[in-house]
């Protein structure tokens, strides 16, 4: 957007567009879509619409497997959103995998297949306790129990 | 003597025997510690009416009465040694003074000494350390403060056990008294009344009565009640058990839990109340959930088997797994999302699953599968199911199991903490062997626990399965989740307990043997091993470094097989097995 050369007259202030991110949802995609999972978290409290853009599944995915060395083969994508998604899978399984395995989490490195496949085990299981449970009725809880070991604190 | 003094306070009258030895005393920093007198203990564990229970368990003969009384000189007492300490009195007379473990007048006693006296007063009392005869006789006893006379990290150590059981029950009772006083005498003075001048200073032996020590004579009393069972004295047995449950009570933790397990299956292996054979199998699957949640035995033995499958199943595009205990099929989710994203895509995957009958008729097999086949679709895998009800894997035939090798089926066998209930029918585990290669499976997975709690002699399995399940809850102590979760865990344990130690016969399932006698029967039924690889070590590692307290897990590589224990002891091992001289 060009700004107005003169800037003396209030004229010309007011015709000077201004750049809301907001009216640019793809930057804003591009710029979340950089950010790690706690910054993400609290983008999504900003605003309606960021909270909306950052339920954008295609952003947790890229965040999921920002540090894998090699990206992940395209049959894993249809696995994981019928499984919950990509912002269930990185909350549920790959932070706090990540967050015991390495020793700081703000330590942005490579992060092994080992370790992405054994999230995604570990997702699927609790995706079929959770179907289990809701088929049960007992529902309630919606993480399943069997990943509570995953959420507890470690005692460092 | 002194002893006249004592005994005008002392309401116990079982044991007055004037044969007691008597040694001085250790000085004063000892006194500061609780000390402790093992004889006095043992015949009183029926004595004295009104004697308080929990302290006579620790050694102490205190009337109920004088509770208030005893605890306020106690308090005087120990002001007052706390100041004669600072007048820099260490200097100990050799002059006999009173019994400890009648605390009331011990205390009364000192206090009057010390608020006349200069000297200290010696407390000349057999204060000995409680049978560890062999550890008694190496120690070297100083005058150091507060040296501890038994040291030992682990309070299920069981070398610390002698040789004899600490209630011998063969010998009569005054024999086994003056064993136990040659045992505890370290300076070898005779047990008969010899006078506290043979005792001399540089051998003067200090006792700590810390928590451990009841622990290590909880441990002396579970294994003598053993003893006594296995050589049917029920009596003694009898007494000695609700011993146990006294002792039990003075600990806490792992030590506890598991004390209190192994005394109601001892209770009811002497009482004859055997236990119902698997009241419930849903109810038991329900504990088994949870102890699947709250510890890393069941996702070890899973990710373990699942990753041998796995590589078996490498280019296979159909493949068949027969699950000898299908339960909640927690373990299947996992290698289906692995079959899911494998380069090349999906094989069929058919799933055979083996439960035992329903009391209510139910179709709990059918339920679990129909859960499998939704996942199954959710994440694309072409997915069949079929369940097989026996109350024992020996009633099948691999004809039943219709496998299909003209599809090019690759077959799997998986059977996690099966096997062992074969062993109580004789010939059943040979048949099933033979079900297996009839099956012509490509790989056999076998996940066992690791101990042999099958052996001939009841106190060899006790003795084992002591230390087995003491590792087992010690391991559980560290978890950190809901704490119904753990108590559930532990009754599924504790159910193991009861039918290990209370059941005999076809009624005793849970028959666990070591991967090596494992791995003799497998040889001998024609299966050779299959190494688990790196793979699968590395996902148990980073399994077992996910768990929260898991710094006592630890996986260990044990020729091919991997074993997944706590500390230094294995607990469970994962196995791979395929026909002998297969050619493919």
């Amino acid at each position: 957007m060009h700004q107005n050369q003169n800037t003396s007259s209030q004229d010309s202030k007011e015709k000077r567009p201004k750049f809301f991110i907001n009216d640019h949802i793809d930057i804003l995609v591009e710029i979340l879509k950089r950010l790690d999972g706690p910054s993400l978290g609290v983008a999504a409290c900003v605003c309606h619409l960021w909270s909306t853009v950052a339920r954008n599944d295609t952003i947790w995915e890229h965040l999921c497997f920002r540090h894998v060395s090699s990206p992940p083969p395209c049959s894993v994508r249809p696995v994981v959103v019928a499984l919950g998604g990509y912002k269930r899978l990185y909350r549920v399984c790959m932070r706090p995998v990540l967050s015991r395995l390495s020793d700081s989490e703000m330590v942005k490195r490579v992060w092994t297949r080992d370790e992405v496949q054994l999230s995604l085990s570990l997702f699927c299981v609790d995706y079929y306790e959770r179907s289990g449970r809701l088929g049960a009725g007992g529902g309630g809880d919606a993480s399943a129990s069997s990943l509570m070991f995953l959420c507890n604190t470690v005692n460092v | 003597m002194k002893r006249d003094h004592r005994d005008s306070r002392a309401t116990v009258t079982a044991r007055q025997n004037n044969s007691k030895p008597e040694y001085s005393s250790p000085p004063s920093s000892a006194l500061n510690g609780k000390a402790k007198i093992w004889e006095d203990d043992q015949d009183g564990y029926s004595a004295g009416g009104d004697m308080d229970e929990l302290l006579a368990v620790l050694g102490y003969k205190v009337r109920s009465d004088d509770m208030a009384d005893v605890a306020e000189k106690l308090e005087q007492l120990e002001m007052v040694m706390g100041s004669a300490q600072e007048d820099g009195i260490s200097q100990l007379s050799d002059t006999v003074h009173y019994n400890p473990s009648d605390l009331s007048g011990w205390v009364q006693s000192m206090l009057s000494e010390l608020n006349t006296g200069d000297d200290m007063p010696s407390i000349d009392d057999p204060l000995l350390a409680p049978a560890e005869s062999s550890s008694i006789t190496s120690m070297s006893f100083s005058n150091s403060q507060r040296s501890r006379v038994f040291s030992d990290d682990s309070e299920y150590d069981l070398r610390a056990i002698p040789g004899v059981a600490a209630y011998p029950p063969a010998y009569s009772p005054s024999d086994s008294e003056s064993t136990r006083k040659r045992l505890k005498t370290s300076i070898g003075s005779d047990s008969n009344g010899s006078s506290s001048g043979a005792v001399s200073d540089p051998t003067r032996p200090r006792v700590l009565v810390d928590s451990q020590e009841t622990g290590v004579r909880l441990v002396h009393t579970l294994m003598a009640c053993a003893e006594a069972v296995q050589q049917e004295n029920l009596k003694l047995a009898d007494a000695l058990v609700k011993h146990v449950g006294l002792l039990a009570a003075s600990q806490t933790g792992a030590m506890r839990k598991v004390a209190t397990y192994f005394a109601e299956a001892l209770a009811r292996r002497i009482y004859r109340i055997y236990p119902q054979d698997c009241l419930d199998s849903s109810y038991s699957d329900i504990l088994e959930m949870h102890f699947y949640e709250t510890c890393p035995y069941l996702k070890f033995a899973h990710f373990t088997a699942n990753q041998a499958i796995l590589e078996a199943f490498a280019t296979a595009s159909r493949v068949h797994v027969i699950d000898f205990g299908l339960k909640q099929g927690m373990q299947w989710p996992a290698l289906m999302q692995a079959l899911a994203l494998r380069p090349g895509g999906p094989p069929a995957f058919r799933l055979t699953g083996i439960g035992p009958p329903q009391p209510d008729n139910t179709d709990a097999l059918q339920q679990v599968g129909w859960k499998l086949a939704q996942l199954a679709e959710t994440i694309g895998v072409e997915f069949e199911f079929r369940g097989f009800v026996a109350s024992s894997l020996a009633d099948l035939t691999p004809s039943m199991l219709d496998i299909r090798p003209s599809e090019g089926e690759v077959v799997a066998v998986n059977s996690v903490f099966e096997l062992h209930r074969l062993l109580a029918r004789p010939g059943a585990v040979d048949k099933v062997l033979s079900s297996i290669k009839a099956m012509k499976p490509k790989i056999v997975t076998i996940v066992e626990q690791e101990a042999n709690h099958n052996g001939p002699v009841f106190l060899d399995r006790f003795t084992e399965a002591l230390h087995y399940y003491s590792n087992l809850f010690d391991s559980l102590e560290g978890s950190s989740g809901p704490s119904q979760d753990l108590v559930m865990s532990e009754v599924y344990l504790g159910r193991q307990i009861c039918n290990v130690m209370a059941c005999e016969g076809g009624d005793r399932v849970e028959r666990h043997e070591t991967l090596s006698q494992w791995r003799g029967r497998m040889d001998s039924a024609g299966f050779d091993p299959v190494h688990l690889g790196s793979n699968a070590f590395k996902q148990a590692s980073m399994l077992l470094a996910l768990f929260a307290g898991g710094d006592g897990y630890r996986v260990e590589e044990n020729n091919g097989s991997l074993m997944l224990g706590w500390h230094t002891r294995p607990l469970i091992a994962t196995s791979a097995w395929q026909l002998a001289s297969a050619t493919e």
